[in-house]
């Protein structure tokens, strides 16, 4: 694809796009109207009111094409991003959001298999992003763009490599606890679902839980104690945790220290740990079940990312019948359903994450070091998970996940007043403001400047 | 929010106020306080025909005390009585209305029937400070108000309940974390101090080595695991990326590092550099 008109500021003809086959140019008139699309975007994502304002320049130049969008496209065409990346790329980085369009840039590239320009851009983003210090939306950017890197370099950077990362990443978890309503209300809620879920029929006091991504055992704790504290002579829990198959170290960490909170509780526990690759052979037949156990199984977004058959997963969930299904949605999924698009994941991803950085930013003062470590240990990974997920485009043309679980003939469970209150008040401890809690759709939602944060709903059949 | 229903409300209609002496009927209808400065007592009974009176008159905004006076027909009862109950009689109208509209939890059993009735309206004002008077004009109101009362206080129980739970989790939490951090620091230590026995037997043993030797360019030295594995690398550069949260986290200890220098050493014993590794694999790590 060539240009019509090279544009006179443009003095690195290396970054002129070539990666369509179209030529299929839009009107001005569909410029303006995606560039206010544009605008609106970046100003909820709230850039820094000293970068300079871009302007949309139509007249000096014409704009390369990309490949045709979908017109239920609401993200702007890549006409405008580019056009913008050709105006600031020469200019020294002037604080404005230049590297966005930059990043999708390269996710187009990405998507049209086009990695030798992907690399091309991406290393001049290198050069441009080099810190991930500044404003949630800089430091979100280097954050994708490392992610980006990993992607086109096809390392996997999120492996916990030795004992040191380990321990940061325990310590991340429990200072994110500490600032950020955020953990606390994933964990809390999803309890308070299970704890309700249970205390309806006073039938079996067994519990078995079955847990997908359980981490380093956190929420079972509080879990244990309020199990401790219902059951008159001692109670039960067994909890069987689906893991990846680089976990051995924390796999054991957890075994050791559930066990051991489990016995001062005087709890009699049993956890065992299946390998999530033998799950996605075996589904849940992996997964050994009792009779008279009262089945809670516990998912998020993640398992969606694994298991190859969704419709199959949920319908193998209901042949296990479960007393409750509680789905813990951290990652900003609720809306978007698999849209197929890699781009429009990645945005929608870069969006949740700026949300998630800032809301950190209210919690810890600039330039915290406990910040450094949650950004790092914590969200890190997740946004190179996020990232490796939608260029993976698995759920590409699928269902939200709601819609999944309601085909199945699963309904929601109303979550009970004592969660509604619980969440209220953790709101208050955690004196943060910014976050609310809300109610959709009977999901119980934390929300930062009313996006979603964390929604949390209980299911059964 | 709860401020129309929130003192106590006299439980078997009775006045709430007591003077120095008792109730001294003074006629048929009237009741008069014997302190100093007598003042009208509206029992339940006189209210409720204040009430009808008023709802007579097209309520208490169309009625004055002339008319309420006049409709009544009680002896002894003056405007200024009127005047005075009569205002009262809409604050604490206006006291219920708003009272409803702001809060959801308590409700109003009065408002209920306020709005837009005609048949019973009804007062209830709580004894604050200044408001000498409560009236409770019926049982109905009292089971009302008590009803609304309990609900009250049902939430407000439910609440600190959910509080003190929630305090409780909250502690749970931070305890099992807290232990899982330093299970996992000690086991930073304990290999650290492998790790030191380990490297301090191999120095011996290339210092030997290299006694043995005739002195030359001996590459033994090279021998001294410090070429790291692919992954060590890897870990490597993501940490210098991180250096600043590395440095300044002065609880690992040194050793730390020097362990993950050394991985190579500890997995294969022997050799000297490792291929890439695709994990971490403890030596007696077993699943389960």
């Amino acid at each position: 694809m060539k240009l019509q008109a090279s544009s006179p500021q443009d003095n690195q003809p290396s970054n002129t796009t070539n990666n369509s086959t179209d030529s299929n140019h839009l009107s001005m008139d569909e410029h303006a109207m995606r560039s206010m699309d544009w605008d609106s975007i970046m100003k909820e994502l709230e850039v820094d009111d000293d970068s300079a304002p871009y302007q949309l320049q139509p007249s000096s130049f014409n704009l390369p094409v990309f490949p045709d969008i979908d017109s239920s496209d609401v993200y702007p065409g890549p006409n405008q991003i580019t056009g913008y990346g050709f105006n600031s790329l020469d200019s020294v980085d002037n604080g404005g959001f230049d590297y966005i369009e930059d990043l999708i840039r390269v996710v187009d590239c990405i998507e049209s298999d086009e990695l030798h320009l992907a690399h091309v851009v991406l290393s001049q983003l290198n050069q441009r992003l080099q810190t991930s210090a500044g404003r949630p939306l800089q430091r979100a950017a280097f954050y994708f763009k490392e992610a980006l890197g990993s992607l086109l370099t096809g390392t996997n950077r999120n492996q916990l490599f030795s004992w040191s990362d380990i321990v940061q990443k325990i310590r991340a978890i429990k200072e994110f606890s500490g600032i950020s309503p955020i953990p606390l209300f994933s964990h809390f809620t999803a309890n308070q679902a299970i704890l309700d879920s249970l205390s309806s029929q006073s039938s079996s006091p067994f519990v078995h839980v079955v847990d997908f991504e359980i981490g380093f055992g956190g929420q079972y704790a509080s879990l244990m104690r309020e199990i401790a504290e219902k059951s008159a002579n001692g109670g039960f829990l067994r909890v069987t945790a689906v893991v990846a198959e680089d976990c051995a170290v924390e796999t054991r960490l957890v075994k050791e220290n559930l066990t051991q909170f489990a016995a001062e509780m005087k709890i009699r526990f049993q956890i065992e740990f299946v390998l999530m690759k033998t799950f996605e052979i075996l589904s849940f037949k992996a997964i050994r079940f009792v009779d008279g156990e009262r089945t809670v199984v516990l998912i998020s977004p993640a398992i969606f990312r694994r298991v190859i058959g969704i419709a199959e997963f949920v319908n193998n969930l209901g042949r296990v019948s479960p007393n409750v299904v509680v789905f813990v949605d951290s990652e900003g999924c609720t809306e978007t359903a698999g849209s197929g698009s890699f781009r429009r994941e990645f945005v929608s991803a870069f969006e949740f994450y700026t949300m998630v950085l800032e809301s950190l930013d209210a919690a810890a003062p600039p330039g915290d070091l406990v910040k450094k470590i949650v950004e790092t240990f914590l969200l890190r990974p997740k946004i190179s998970a996020a990232v490796e997920t939608a260029a993976n485009r698995r759920s590409a043309g699928q269902m939200t996940w709601r819609e999944m679980l309601c085909a199945a003939g699963m309904r929601p469970v109303q979550l009970s007043q004592f969660a509604d209150f619980q969440a209220e008040c953790l709101l208050e401890k955690a004196q943060v403001r910014g976050f609310h809690v809300a109610k959709r759709q009977g999901e119980l939602v934390l929300c930062w400047h009313g996006r979603a944060l964390v929604a949390t709903s209980a299911w059964r059949f | 929010m709860y401020s129309a229903i929130r003192s106590s409300l006299p439980l078997d209609g009775s006045m709430g106020e007591y003077s120095d002496g008792t109730n001294l009927p003074v006629d048929a209808c009237l009741v008069l306080t014997t302190d100093p400065k007598p003042r009208l007592r509206w029992t339940s009974e006189l209210h409720e025909r204040f009430v009808d009176a008023v709802t007579q008159l097209g309520g208490p905004d169309k009625a004055t005390p002339k008319t309420i006076m006049r409709t009544m027909g009680v002896k002894g009862l003056t405007l200024y009585h009127l005047k005075s109950h009569l205002q009262k009689f809409r604050q604490g109208r206006q006291l219920c209305k708003e009272s409803t509209e702001n809060s959801k939890d308590v409700s109003c059993a009065a408002e209920s029937q306020d709005t837009g009735s005609s048949s019973t309206s009804s007062l209830r004002l709580a004894a604050q400070e200044q408001n000498e008077y409560v009236y409770v004009s019926s049982s109905y109101q009292v089971t009302e108000a008590l009803r609304a009362q309990m609900e009250v206080q049902r939430r407000l129980h439910e609440q600190l309940e959910v509080q003190r739970r929630l305090q409780l989790r909250i502690e749970a939490q931070g305890k099992y974390l807290q232990s899982v951090l330093e299970k996992a620091c000690k086991a930073i230590e304990d290999q650290a101090v492998a790790f030191a026995g380990l490297e301090a037997a191999r120095e011996e043993l290339s210092e030997l080595a290299i006694k043995v030797s005739n002195g030359s360019q001996v590459p033994f030295h090279t021998t001294k695991m410090t070429v790291p594995s692919l992954s060590e690398l890897a870990v490597a550069i993501e940490h210098k990326n991180n250096c600043s949260a590395e440095s300044s986290l002065t609880s690992i200890p040194v050793s730390a590092t020097l362990m993950k220098r050394h991985r190579g050493v500890f997995r294969n014993g022997e050799s000297v550099v490792v291929g890439h590794e695709t994990g971490w694999v403890m030596p007696s790590s077993s699943l389960g």
